[in-house]
């Protein structure tokens, strides 16, 4: 099964970017309704919730980079 | 949600846009292979015995077909988001043909790309909700931005994937699958008009670059498939879903530019991620600093040909795409009485 550790990386990146959507729409979306009632400006609520998505993608970008040195030192003895 | 109902013309525009698209790029393909070997605008087929001249670049080709179509669509529908994404194209396919005839800087691209997602903003062609699955969010401004990203990243992503005889075309032909299907579901019929000249135009395109190709699609055909692609994606509320489906082609462009660690042309790389043996079979380098791409991972557990590579390419391109129909399904279920 040549493709078996290929498709467990794709499988992988795909639950990540579930738990992601997940984490936004359930965690990060609502940061909108709380602060926005208690006055804060919009603009300033959305940086902060912008800020916070950008965080998370840096976090996946690090998180599939050590997946992927893993993955190498495996497949090809690197 | 598309609507089907009758006096909408959906089935109809659809097979009209299709047919033209596919015709066009049909008929055109022999006619731009002999002119652009008459031209001498050929480069050599690196992994068949003798290296053959390849006449390239198929862009035009693709770029007439698509844009005969969306013109076809436009005057039928008088619909500005149609307008948009074919005008994101052209812009994508002038870089692209840029690209073909001189060599550029490796930042060119993703840089100049950006001028094809200003038609989709100027348009308005995008809506003010991301689709994240579990849900949607709000994001008038973020999302410009966001349009401003997605189109270079997408457009070379499946540049990057054109690494051999006919996998660009096969990939992209796979990766649209769900992608219409989700513009049919949260997106509406103009967009999913919008985006059958791109999968039709492949498809006949795609007879002339399989293995062995007759011709090369060449920056000028990725960049208008990716960025249309894109566009589509922006247009038709499905951006997640078009990551999903792209996961192989996203997975290679992640491990290059994480190997080389820096945006660079494949041409600009010294050390080749595979080795050509003496039976034309492509095997993984073994050097350490060489970069790690998707082909010399399916090439780690041995040697293989220039077409069974592809295959194990499409392979992949199905299992992405059949997580990317899971997702519909799991967004459908979430979305079902919430979106608009």
């Amino acid at each position: 099964m040549r493709l078996l550790g290929l498709l467990g990386f794709i499988t992988v990146m795909w639950t990540i970017i579930l738990a992601i959507t997940a984490f936004l729409i359930n965690f990060v979306a609502p940061i909108d309704f709380v602060l926005f009632r208690n006055g804060l400006d919009r603009i300033l609520v959305s940086l902060m919730q912008a800020s916070i998505a950008i965080v998370i993608i840096v976090i996946l970008v690090w998180g599939l980079n050590k997946m992927k040195k893993i993955y190498m030192q495996k497949k090809l003895q690197l | 949600m598309l609507d089907l109902s009758f006096g909408n013309n959906i089935l109809i525009y659809g097979v009209i846009a299709s047919a033209i698209s596919f015709l066009v790029t049909l008929i055109a393909t022999p006619k731009m292979i002999s002119s652009l070997i008459a031209q001498g605008s050929v480069v050599q087929d690196y992994h068949k015995p003798g290296r053959p001249n390849v006449p390239r670049p198929a862009g035009p080709v693709l770029l007439a077909g698509i844009v005969a179509s969306e013109i076809v669509l436009y005057l039928l529908t008088l619909n500005m988001t149609i307008m948009a994404i074919m005008l994101s194209t052209v812009i994508a396919f002038i870089v692209g043909f840029i690209d073909d005839r001189k060599v550029l800087p490796g930042w060119f691209k993703p840089v100049a790309l950006i001028a094809a997602a200003m038609p989709l903003i100027i348009f308005q062609a995008h809506g003010t909700h991301l689709n994240l699955i579990f849900g949607n969010v709000f994001i008038p401004l973020l999302y410009i931005l966001l349009i401003l990203a997605i189109i270079p990243i997408v457009g070379n992503t499946i540049n990057s994937i054109d690494v051999l005889n006919g996998v660009v075309t096969g990939f992209v032909i796979i990766t649209i699958m769900p992608l219409l299907v989700s513009i049919a579901i949260f997106g509406d019929n103009e967009v999913f008009l919008a985006a059958l000249p791109l999968l039709f135009g492949t498809i006949a395109l795609y007879g002339y670059h399989k293995f062995p190709s007759k011709i090369f699609v060449g920056d000028s055909g990725t960049l208008v498939m990716g960025s249309m692609y894109g566009a589509v994606a922006i247009a038709g509320n499905s951006e997640i879903i078009g990551v999903i489906a792209l996961l192989p082609a996203v997975m290679n462009s992640f491990l290059f530019l994480s190997s080389v660690k820096k945006i660079v042309e494949h041409r600009q790389v010294r050390q080749r991620p595979t080795i050509l043996g003496t039976d034309f079979k492509l095997a993984a380098s073994q050097e350490k600093n060489a970069p790690i791409t998707l082909v010399r991972l399916i090439l780690a557990n041995g040697p293989l040909s220039e077409k069974e590579i592809g295959y194990y390419i499409f392979k992949l391109a199905l299992f992405s795409s059949s997580l990317a129909f899971i997702s519909i399904f799991i967004q459908y279920h979430f979305l079902l009485g919430v979106y608009r």
